[in-house]
């Protein structure tokens, strides 16, 4: 299982191209949103524009990395018939979705961490020690439940369908957790229904840190909930497939 | 065409309504096997009235087979026989609509799991993005036991290749990682879906000398193959499938033998009446051609397919005829597996026959 981890991490590594745009794509993003921005704090919200889309668009980068990485090249592995060969392995089906994981944290750590630096040299954003530790352990971890939905989706969509679906929940899911703007500033009912999304608990773990204070239970709470929801999910999907795809 | 004696070849002929008669025979035949094992180990692989339909397609009926430690098995039959079907039922990739698969006594999952199977596939895809010896540590890693990974490589054919990436191998060479893949885990069980498919002679050739070695080491190995002379070479039990069904299961000598599997050949002088020809005891086919280099001189030559030889000549020569230059050879595995699988699809009357 150690071997799989180890080889998946190399193979993510190795794959230039896509480490390129998901490590680059996040930052670039964050300086068109908050680039121009003042320091003015976002209206019902204590935080201006450049602190708050720093931690969601290292939110959002990771997102994409995980998500959509993992999705597409999971269909296309079962297209090609790799994971039925696997799957004749003893290899067990926590095996493969933490291997899925590993590989996805791999390319989205250095994207988080970017996003950071880009946002303290030219937006000047400024914090405590232990607030950038743990805005990055917390982005970084919390992309673990998103790469395990990466997963889910992989096996529940074949080659061509995997794309649409996994853009729709991706940017449903960026959309209304308020990774690209402000919960503040959508009607009340959105709200409402968005609280209870891991977006949401995702990006309000590092705005609480930015703000001052620890992350809320209630947001780990949702987030780890997700995880071992979309893991379970994955995991047996995987033991469960049985289409030639 | 009839083609069938009691013994290890048994027909069974779907479709026709002495098919449950051509069953009972089936039954009592593998029961008789059965027994004769009851005193050796417990059988690895085991298929238990085994059934599988898709649609309306039939590609598993009741079967029914066994198979023990050590044996070196082929699974042969034409495309759509229902072997990929057997293979996937076997692995646990699909579930039957009815009978039981067990393997090693217990289901396919849990003796996968507790890394008992190495299989190849013929669909089975190859990890991307990684070097051919990191994929062969993986599959070995993800078993229990394993044998050193150079020897691996080496047993395989594919020790040049190890530093080379995945994506950027031949047909053939996928192959053969493959195999290193099927066998790396020094599993009890080795399962391979037409295994040298894409290989040139020579690669083939090194492939099965690779196999051997697994069968000599005591792992039971079964493979589906087209290639009538794989089956016939390496395996030490062949098993005909034909329509989802077990047609013969044996060794390739039993099968070519029961298969009328002896060619008779001869040059005729005198006007010879065909029918009395076709009347010939054990006869499964006949064509009569005129010598077109001799012409006029009536010289016809005979070719006969027989189950036994010897009685056919002896019939012959009691025709009162006195055949020239008289051969008598044996046939392929090919000839006799195609003399099956006719033999199979022939009119529900000759199937009466055969059934009796």
């Amino acid at each position: 299982m150690t071997t799989l981890i180890k080889l998946e991490i190399i193979r993510a590594l190795r794959n230039k191209k896509f480490m390129f745009f998901s490590v680059i794509y996040p930052p670039v993003l964050y300086l068109l949103i908050a680039g121009g921005a003042d320091r003015k704090p976002i209206p019902g919200m204590r935080l201006d524009m450049g602190l708050y889309f720093m931690v969601t668009m290292a939110a959002f980068g990771a997102m994409t990395a995980v998500l959509l990485g993992n999705s597409e090249r999971i269909a296309k592995e079962r297209e090609k018939g790799w994971v039925r060969q696997l799957r004749l392995t003893a290899l067990p089906g926590r095996g493969y979705v933490a291997a899925k994981i590993a590989a996805a944290a791999t390319v989205s750590l250095p994207s988080i961490l970017l996003v950071m630096i880009v946002a303290a040299a030219v937006k000047d954003v400024r914090l405590e020690a232990w607030q950038w530790i743990a805005i990055a352990a917390g982005t970084w971890l919390g992309s673990f439940t998103f790469a395990a939905l990466g997963v889910a989706i992989g096996y529940l969509a074949t080659g061509d369908a995997v794309r649409p679906i996994s853009m729709l929940v991706y940017f449903g899911l960026a959309f209304l957790g308020g990774l690209w703007m402000p919960m503040t500033i959508l009607p009340q009912w959105v709200q409402n229904i968005a609280e209870w999304l891991p977006t949401h608990a995702y990006a309000a773990l590092g705005t609480a840190v930015e703000a001052g204070g620890a992350p809320h239970a209630k947001d780990i709470a949702i987030l780890a909930g997700y995880l071992l929801l979309f893991a379970g999910a994955a995991a047996w999907l995987y033991r469960k497939d049985t289409r030639k795809a | 065409m009839t083609s069938v004696t009691a013994g290890c070849v048994q027909l069974t002929l779907p479709g026709s309504p002495r098919n449950r008669e051509a069953e009972r025979m089936t039954t009592t035949a593998t029961t008789t096997t059965t027994a004769a094992h009851r005193a050796g180990p417990a059988p690895v692989v085991s298929f238990q009235r085994v059934s599988k339909s898709y649609g309306a397609v039939r590609a598993v009926a009741e079967l029914h087979l066994e198979l023990y430690p050590g044996e070196t098995v082929a699974l042969l039959g034409p495309n759509g026989a229902g072997k990929s079907s057997t293979l996937d039922l076997l692995l646990g990739l699909r579930h039957p609509d009815a009978g039981a698969v067990t393997l090693f006594g217990t289901t396919p999952q849990r003796a996968i799991a507790q890394g008992k199977v190495g299989a190849m596939l013929q669909s089975g895809g190859l990890m991307e993005g990684v070097k051919v010896r990191e994929l062969v540590k993986l599959a070995r890693d993800l078993h229990p036991r394993g044998y050193p990974l150079d020897q691996i490589l080496a047993t395989a054919g594919i020790t040049d290749l190890a530093e080379r990436m995945v994506d950027k191998l031949s047909g053939g060479q996928e192959q053969r990682v493959r195999f290193a893949l099927a066998t790396a885990g020094a599993n009890d069980l080795i399962v391979l879906d037409e295994p040298t498919t894409g290989m040139d002679v020579s690669s083939r050739q090194t492939f099965w000398g690779a196999m051997r070695k697994q069968a000599q080491q005591g792992r039971t190995v079964l493979f589906a193959t087209h290639y009538l002379e794989e089956a016939d070479e390496i395996a030490d039990r062949v098993i005909v499938l034909h329509r989802g069904r077990v047609l013969a299961d044996g060794t390739a000598a039993e099968i070519k033998a029961r298969a009328g599997a002896r060619r008779v050949t001869f040059d005729l002088d005198e006007p010879m009446d065909r029918t009395a020809l076709s009347g010939l005891p054990f006869l499964t086919s006949l064509t009569v051609s005129d010598n077109g280099s001799a012409a006029g001189s009536g010289r016809r030559t005979v070719r006969i397919q027989t189950q036994d030889a010897d009685a056919t000549v002896h019939a012959l020569y009691g025709l009162g005829c006195y055949p020239h230059n008289l051969e008598v050879s044996g046939l392929g595995l090919e000839a006799a597996f195609i003399a099956l699988t006719t033999a199979s699809d022939t009119t529900p009357a000759t199937a009466q026959e055969t059934a009796r």
